[in-house]
């Protein structure tokens, strides 16, 4: 039986877990199928019957989305010029945007892949929205460079094909690297998602109360059946993708790192770049994780799904990646000093005491480096409210990060003549704005069409505790919590 | 297909209206920032005192240091917040917000990413119309030169005018006119845009409505009483031959001339001296010493180019061996001279009087009560320059008439006439004291003497002396008749006004600075229907001669003899009228001059007027490209402001762009104020030619107009009042933008220089051209050029930054103008700039002037980074940019570290066909939005010269390629060609140990290089002052770079 | 529950995806063809007011190609030439002839029961002179940033039908190749391939020499060719 969202919300604390049959204190559920209803409740609500928090909150991101389409009508219809950028800062905020959507769509695959591969179990209840996420980001960060082409009809000169004109792209520019880099990451992480999508969409084809839900989701199941055949190709194929892409966490923003470490200005041309903004996008991700799950888990009563154990664990990858950015600060001011090169310690102290733009780089310190400090305190990692807001501040910092390696490094470079200042303009900012508004929308529909957690997943690590047990999840904290 | 290329071409073309008309609005009034806003500013005494302090310790820590602005060395928090605040924001630059239907449109567009829809648009049809007649000489798609001449306040400058197929697209100095020696100033380079400026006037006016030449003609014939007849400057035989005419012809008819820039100081000074009207020309190729008294000979009045060349000629120095001469200036705001003096001194204009009779006194001449405050042993050191080498002494034109009397005396005394300086018959056809003519003019108007006042090329109303308020006398005519380019401030309370043909458009004469004649042919017919003042004049006369018959006419009488249509052609051909220069005069100045009464310089604060550096005063108010054109070491543009000197500002707790308010006697008006370094103390310079009410679409209401306080009695220098306001007023330089810290420039030697006498003590290892050692090491090996290999080379000793390369360039290469919004964003266009920099104090500084273009790097950093391959390599070392397949990443820029790349942010370049797209270029692509460019060292003038000499299967040699830069400096600063050929001039400059490359040490392996500041000090004065070196530069780190 | 899928949905799912590729690239080839043909209008006539016919004048007639192209040798361009150019012989040949209409309408001069008015009055058809401007149809068109140079192709042995094909033959004019950028490149990279000995240049009729590589080398050797600079950008863009 279908168990409405509402019914399930209606219920008193505690009632829940007697209703769907789980057991508190193994935290394992005797029905599997109870795992599909809690889950899927609110893909199985009639299209008429959508919650009113959902229609506003989709209505608001759409609003916003407009802005995005509007500021791309109107800047294709003038040019770049809607922009502050100028010369010498030649890049700025749609280069910044850029690469923090990118950094945010890192923490999708590195749970997927890279802890499939570690066979962290934790990571069941999370993989699957934060696929979503890295899916969604991925988006918005794949537009931004060709937004920002000053000729963007022009952009798929940056793809090798044959042509009149007898020309290739030049292969020597990262620019290059980036357009394949950003494409295979995209490609991968859809086909990644999609395929852990199929065993759910079959089950949601099944319990599906309304025909055309039966109807859409089975079209989308792809005639799955769950036969020992498809579970065996299934898991072979999922495993491969998962090794495909773990070496695209690494790979994909060490690319976009090369935009700048492979150029000659000081601040830019850095050895340091690809660990460090490597890490700089875990961190932003799995910040972004939080900030979305902390919500969801309330909102569909997920609590005992994604449990404040796995908040633990992303707070605590946040504090190590953000340990390492840190770090990543301290080499560059450590080698702008020992190359001894004028123009490298110029740079670093206009960005550091520079008048104009200094107090960036100490809101970024503070966001990154000081922000995160009270995660090692298993209290503040274990408080909901704690982890929103430092992730928040995070993923503020992380955007300022990038404000001050990409824009303010350009306004002071060799020639002092040319120096310049560089202001956002109102497109600038309707452009990030609409972005996000973008990422929300999809966001929105994805959370009400389908499942937020991989239930098969769910299904089998259940399976696994009840046969074999695994102490790794059983608690005793969490119970106060929820 | 000729006429098919044009069109073409006429499919690129660029307009001003769209682009300004934006950014003329809230130019008009002093745009005022509410006080509130203003951060907390306690007194700028300080934060120049701050300067000082800072520039002290600079001086100690890193010997000499660089600085840009006075802005950069002051680190007050409250002028950062200050200037943070003051930087432009901009506003979204769309003047009309977008309909429905056109976003309907855009959306769809844009959701295709409008990729698809462009790929399947046809080719429209193209025409081909062939002539009926083809014209002998013209050669489908090869360009004509046709030599002629422009006047600059009425002498010639000698032009050659590039014609494409009947359309004049660009004018070169003519080189057999000695009033141009082939190269050509920034002005005259704009005629061009002039010409074809569509807010010229286009219709004959009656009370300013339209009506047409038949009833002019009518009207004029019908006229009877007095007429007066008022021009500029004339040099023209013929048009003074039609006016004498008309005086002979009408009874009481008068003639009367007022031109702003005149030559009545020099006139009276000679009268002073010599008892009549003679005029000095100086051979500065002769002296040995120079010394000016407020006098800007290489940059301003009719004979700067043939000055700036021959003085340029004496400071080439390549080797140790090389001498060059020695400049003393005495002036009240800095000018290029100025800035290429080796002693210079800020001193008010109303001083020099006084310290040109101790001058005077000091070799022998009368004597004088005024000790000017010099440095020690100034006096000494240039006296015994003056008295044991072939000086000179050059006086101002804003210098009163005994300032020159006084200079002629000195120069008679240390025997420099005939050798450095002779005196000349005045070129002008009418010599007269101008101030004194228009002064007539007025009183005969009030008077009501004269019925009826023809006012040819000439805007008494805006220019007139104030005191004088030519607008009301001009009531007091029965008809005033103008003829003008524009509909201007005098046009519109004429009763008449009729267009005139610009000077390349009709027929004409006129006399360069040392009286040699050029005759003025037409090169297209009136575009917009204007008559010349020869055709206008011969309707006095009742008749209906064209200015061709007018010109025929008096040349074939004055032609002494022979063939008439030989001599004509020979004299066409040429550009000039052989043996017309005046012959020197024999002149014993007076000993009468120390008789004249001394005046004394005033202390108060005090006000020199200028014409404008870019657009004088007035002449070129409408043209985009001077506007936009940065003023030279102030880099401003778009408007003009009071500049002051620092001292002042500390006195009067001034910074830049504050308004001030400037009153004299009666008269004041408000100006923004700009900091300007080495200006004298209590001076303050104001700029002429802006505050325009009818000068078109882009100069109307831009700046603030000087004329108001500048009266007849004080036309050039007068003693004023300051009162600080609490406005503010938006200027937009090139170069200042947010530029706050000096930290950080201290060690990058961007631009190097030392004295004559370092160089000479290490002719081989110049400690200044290498401070720090370079070895060039790199993991690459260097590229072969085996053919031609392009190289440029800047010496920086000789320029003095008048921005003559700049306009040039503009005008060769098709660069559009964006507007002093865009400017203020920093998207000006131009490919090359003039960046200046000052060395040493606040109060005097060393000027440099540095032209950076492209540097053509052999190893250019742009290139590997541009994923389009848009800019690359070709085989000549060219680094080139390919409009066609440029995305427009912008990589290139960022990673240029000369930052000489321009991008077209919004569609800069007008696409649409109008007039102006017959002023293209039709051998330069017109880029549109969202490509980047780049100087190419005029590839088009490279490529035309290989395809010549491939056709005629030889080599390009030596002088066949000249970029427009090169060809149009006056100092021949620039050098071009091959430097794979060993006797190219490019390839021995390279060879002198001077040169350097910018940033060498990033191993991008420049093409563009420059050859550092030389100066030559007296050595008694001479002070350690070698730039660019610093504590750990010596001789022997050059040894270790002498190899790259 | 009920089956809401046939059965066979599985087999369509497998092949919807095979077919959907094949799908779209066929779309992607005719759409990339069809704008290409489209575009460069290769191999199709141009209409033009008068049918001048290349054949029968440098065909039948054998007119030099410079008679009428004058400045091929010597500028960028070939150029169209003059009405006057035509009138040497038409204003005897052919006089009159209601095909030539629009040339005589662009004379400048009368030519009597030709373009006169009095004719007109006489009633004849005939044009008034000056009464028209003489328009072609532009069959070559280069996009505005190629910068194309007739004399420097000519003086280095590449021959009118190189690009043009055998105009002599050809009643109308069209375009006789693509003309694209790569299409110049072929060209610009191997010049060897197409050069011809100087004196061959105006022969429409010319064959390549069954030894046309050897030949070509030693042409591009003998005329100074410069193969490291041909197939650069700064070639052809400015």
């Amino acid at each position: 039986m279908a168990l409405s969202l509402k019914r399930l919300r209606s219920l008193p604390k505690g009632e829940t877990d007697r209703v769907i049959g789980r057991d508190a204190r193994t935290n394992q559920f005797p029905d599997a199928g109870a795992i599909d209803d809690v889950v899927n409740a609110p893909v199985y609500v009639h299209p008429l019957k959508t919650p009113m928090w959902w229609i506003i909150g989709f209505c608001i991101s759409l609003f916003f989305l407009s802005i995005y389409i509007t500021s791309v009508v109107y800047l294709i219809a003038k040019g770049t010029g809607i922009w502050g950028n100028n010369i010498p800062t030649a890049w700025a905020m749609p280069i910044i945007n850029f690469v923090w959507w990118i950094g945010i769509g890192h923490a999708g695959t590195l749970i997927s892949a890279a802890l499939l591969l570690f066979r962290q179990d934790w990571r069941t209840s999370i993989n699957r929205f934060a696929e979503a996420m890295t899916i969604f980001a991925v988006v918005c960060a794949g537009l931004y460079p060709i937004l920002h082409l000053g000729r963007p009809w022009v952009f798929y000169w940056l793809m090798p094909y044959p042509n009149t004109y007898g020309l290739f792209p030049q292969f020597r520019s990262p620019l290059a690297w980036d357009v394949f880099a950003i494409s295979t990451y995209g490609s991968v992480s859809i086909l990644f998602w999609f395929i852990g999508l199929i065993p759910d969409l079959a089950t949601i084809r099944d319990r599906h109360p309304y025909k055309f839900g039966k109807i859409f989701y089975g079209t989308l199941a792809l005639g799955w059946r769950g036969s020992a055949k498809h579970w065996q190709r299934y898991m072979r194929a999922y495993l491969l993708l998962a090794a495909i892409s773990f070496p695209l966490v690494l790979s994909v923003h060490s690319t976009i790192s090369f935009d700048f470490a492979v150029s000659n200005l000081p601040g830019w041309n850095n050895t340091i770049m690809p660990p460090y903004f490597v890490a700089g996008a875990v961190f932003a991700g799995f910040a972004m994780v939080l900030i979305l799950a902390i919500p969801l888990r309330k909102v569909y009563g997920l609590e005992h799904l994604i449990t404040m154990k796995h908040l633990d664990n992303s707070a605590k990858l946040m504090l190590a990646t953000g340990l390492f950015v840190v770090y990543g600060y301290g080499v560059e001011c450590f080698i702008a000093w020992y190359s001894g090169a004028e123009t490298e310690r110029y740079m670093l102290y206009n960005r550091v005491f520079g008048s104009d733009y200094g107090w960036a780089f100490w809101v970024l310190i503070f966001c990154n480096g000081v922000a995160i400090q009270p995660l090692w305190w298993k209290r503040v990692r274990y408080n909901v409210w704690w982890l929103f807001g430092i992730s928040i501040i995070v993923s503020i910092g992380m955007w300022f990060e990038r404000y001050v390696i990409v824009a303010i490094t350009l306004t002071r470079d060799f020639l002092p003549s040319s120096w310049g200042l560089y202001v956002p303009t109102f497109w600038d900012w309707a452009m990030f704005i609409g972005s996000m508004g973008l990422f929300c929308t999809l966001f929105f529909l994805f959370i009400r069409l389908l499942p937020t957690i991989a239930t098969s997943e769910m299904k089998e690590t259940n399976w696994h505790l009840s046969h074999v047990g695994d102490p790794s999840l059983r608690y005793k904290e969490n119970e106060e919590e929820l | 297909m000729n006429i098919d290329k044009s069109r073409e071409i006429l499919s690129g073309a660029r307009e001003f209206g769209s682009d300004l008309s934006s950014s003329a609005e809230e130019k008009f009034e002093l745009t005022v920032i509410g006080v509130a806003e203003e951060p907390e500013f306690d007194n700028t005494a300080e934060s120049v005192q701050v300067i000082r302090e800072r520039l002290a310790e600079l001086d100690q820590s890193e010997g000499k240091t660089y600085w840009r602005s006075l802005e950069e060395l002051s680190e007050t928090e409250e002028f950062q917040a200050y200037l943070e605040q003051e930087f432009p924001r901009q506003s979204a630059p769309l003047e009309s917000g977008l309909d429905r239907r056109e976003f309907m449109k855009l959306l769809g567009a844009s959701l295709a990413l409008g990729g698809l829809t462009a790929c399947v648009r046809p080719n429209p049809q193209e025409k081909i119309v062939p002539y009926v007649r083809a014209p002998e000489e013209i050669i489908p798609g090869k360009p004509i030169m046709y030599a002629s001449a422009i006047t600059q306040n009425g002498y010639a400058q000698g032009v050659l005018v590039e014609n494409h197929n009947g359309r004049p697209t660009r004018l070169e100095g003519n080189p057999s006119q000695p009033g141009s020696m082939g190269s050509i100033d920034a002005q005259t380079t704009a005629e061009i845009l002039r010409m074809y400026d569509p807010d010229r006037s286009k219709e004959v006016l009656q009370g300013g409505s339209s009506s047409d030449w038949d009833s002019f003609s009518e009207a004029v014939s019908s006229l009877d009483g007095n007429i007066a007849i008022l021009t500029g400057t004339v040099t023209s035989p013929t048009l003074a031959s039609k006016i004498d005419a008309v005086l002979n012809a009408r009874s009481g008819a008068k003639w009367y001339q007022y031109s702003p820039q005149n030559a009545d100081n020099v006139l009276a000074g000679s009268e002073i001296a010599f008892g009549s009207w003679i005029v000095p020309q100086y051979n500065f190729e002769e002296a040995d010493i120079v010394l000016s008294l407020d006098a800007d000979f290489v940059n301003s009045g009719p004979a700067k180019l043939k000055y700036a060349r021959a003085f340029s000629d004496r400071r080439r120095v390549r080797t140790g061996e090389d001498t060059m001469n020695r400049l003393y200036m005495v002036e009240s705001t800095p000018t290029s001279t100025g800035a290429m003096a080796d002693h210079r001194l800020p001193m008010a204009a109303s001083a020099v009087e006084g310290f040109a009779r101790e001058v005077a006194a000091a070799v022998g001449l009368g004597s004088t009560d005024s000790h000017a405050a010099l440095p020690d042993g100034w006096m000494d050191a240039l006296v015994d320059d003056l008295t044991n080498h072939a000086s000179v002494v050059v006086a101002g034109d804003e210098q009163p008439p005994i300032v020159h009397a006084i200079a002629a005396a000195i120069n008679e005394a240390i025997g420099a006439v005939g050798r450095t300086v002779t005196y000349h018959k005045p070129a002008m056809a009418k010599p007269e004291i101008q101030s004194e003519s228009i002064k007539f003019l007025v009183d005969d108007m009030n008077s009501g003497k004269i019925d009826t006042l023809v006012m040819i090329d000439s805007n008494p109303v805006y220019d007139a002396p104030a005191d004088l308020d030519f607008a009301a006398a001009l009531d007091n005519v029965a008809t005033s008749i103008h003829l003008g380019l524009y509909n201007d401030e005098t046009a519109v309370r004429s009763s008449w006004h009729v267009p005139q043909a610009n000077e390349l458009e009709s027929w004409g004469d006129a006399r360069a600075f040392d009286g040699t004649i050029s005759i003025i042919q037409p090169q297209i017919q009136p575009i917009y229907g204007g008559k010349s003042p020869l055709e206008v004049l011969s309707l006095f006369l009742g008749t209906a001669d064209t200015a061709y018959d007018s010109i025929r006419a008096f040349w074939q009488s004055a032609a002494s003899g022979g063939d008439f249509n030989l001599f004509w052609n020979h004299v066409l051909y040429n550009g000039v009228v052989d043996d017309t220069a005046s012959a020197p005069m024999r002149a014993r100045a007076k000993s009468t001059i120390f008789d004249e009464p001394a005046s004394h310089g005033a202390d108060g604060i005090e006000i020199v007027f200028r014409p404008d550096p870019n657009i004088g005063s007035g002449k070129y108010s409408n043209s985009s490209w001077l506007q936009e054109l940065p003023k030279p070491f102030t880099k401003l543009t778009w408007d003009n402001a009071a500049l002051i000197s620092p001292k002042l500002a500390e006195a009067e707790g001034l910074k830049s762009k504050d308004v001030i308010n400037i009153t004299v006697g009666d008269k004041s008006i408000d100006a923004p104020v700009w900091i300007m370094p080495g200006q004298a103390e209590k001076t303050i310079t104001l700029h002429t030619g802006y505050g325009r009410t009818n000068a078109g679409k882009v100069g109307n209401g831009i700046g603030f107009d000087a004329n108001v306080l500048r009266t007849n009695e004080h036309a050039h220098f007068v003693s004023a009042s300051i009162t600080k306001t609490r406005k503010k007023y938006k200027l937009v330089s090139t170069q200042l933008h947010g530029i706050l810290e000096s930290d950080g420039i201290g060690d990058r030697h961007i631009t190097r220089g030392g004295t004559l006498a370092d160089f000479q003590a290490h002719p081989e290892h110049p400690g200044f051209v290498h401070p720090v050692a370079h070895h060039a090491s790199d993991l690459y090996d260097d590229f072969e050029y085996d053919g031609y290999a392009w190289g440029m080379v800047v010496d920086q000793t000789v320029c003095n930054g008048c921005n003559a390369c700049i306009t040039a360039c503009q005008s060769e290469n098709n660069i559009p103008v964006v507007g002093k919004d865009q400017v203020a964003v920093g998207r000006e266009m131009q490919w090359l700039r003039v960046d200046a920099y000052y060395g040493g104090s606040v109060d005097n500084p060393e000027f440099f002037s540095q032209p950076v273009a492209c540097m053509h790097c052999e190893k250019a950093p742009c290139e590997p980074v541009c994923p389009f391959g848009a800019t690359v390599h070709d085989a000549d070392g060219l680094n080139v940019m390919v409009y066609n397949r440029c995305g427009g990443t912008r990589y290139c820029s960022n990673n240029c570290p000369y930052k000489v790349r321009r991008f077209n942010f919004l569609q800069y370049a007008e696409l649409e066909e109008n007039a102006m797209a017959l002023l293209q270029n039709p051998d330069v692509t017109v880029r549109s939005r969202g490509v980047m460019e780049k100087c190419t060292y005029c590839i088009q003038r490279i490529q035309q010269a290989y395809i010549t000499s491939e056709n005629e299967d030889r080599t390009i040699a030596d002088g066949d390629v000249v970029t427009a830069c090169q060809s149009a400096c006056p100092t021949q600063a620039i050098v071009f060609g091959d430097i794979n050929d060993e006797n190219s001039e490019v390839a021995k400059v390279r060879k002198s140990k001077l040169n350097y490359g910018l940033f060498e040490e990033l191993n991008t392996v420049p093409r563009t290089t420059y050859l550092a500041r030389i100066t030559n000090p007296h050595p008694s004065l001479a002070v350690a002052s070698s730039y660019g070196s610093d504590s750990h530069g010596s001789d022997t780190h050059g040894a270790e770079e002498g190899g790259h | 529950m009920p089956q809401y899928f046939p059965p066979n949905s599985n087999a369509f799912a497998k092949w919807s995806i095979i077919g959907g590729l094949i799908f779209f690239t066929l779309l992607l080839t005719c759409l990339a063809i069809y704008v290409r043909s489209y575009r460069n209008r290769v191999n199709v006539p141009v209409s033009q007011p008068i049918p001048f016919s290349h054949a029968l004048h440098a065909g039948e007639l054998g007119v030099d190609c410079r008679y009428c192209h004058t400045s091929v040798e010597v500028a960028a361009s070939a150029n169209i030439p003059p009405v006057e150019t035509c009138m040497t012989c038409h204003s005897q040949i052919r006089q009159g002839s209601p095909r030539l209409y629009p040339l005589y309408a662009s004379w400048d001069q009368a030519i009597p029961g030709v373009n006169d008015t009095a004719s007109l009055e006489a009633g004849t058809n005939a044009p008034a002179p000056n009464s028209e401007r003489l328009e072609w149809n532009r069959v070559h068109d280069l996009a505005d940033f190629v910068y194309f140079n007739h004399s420097a192709h000519i003086n280095k042995g590449v021959g009118c039908s190189s690009c043009h094909g055998e105009v002599n033959r050809m009643e109308g004019m069209w375009k006789n190749e693509q003309m694209s950028m790569g299409w110049c490149l072929e060209c610009h990279k191997a010049p060897e391939k197409h050069v011809r000995p100087i004196d061959e240049v105006f022969n429409a009729n010319y064959k390549k020499p069954t030894n046309q590589i050897a030949l070509g080398k030693q042409l591009v050797e003998e005329y100074h060719i410069n193969t490291d600079k041909l197939p650069q950008c700064s070639t052809c863009h400015r």
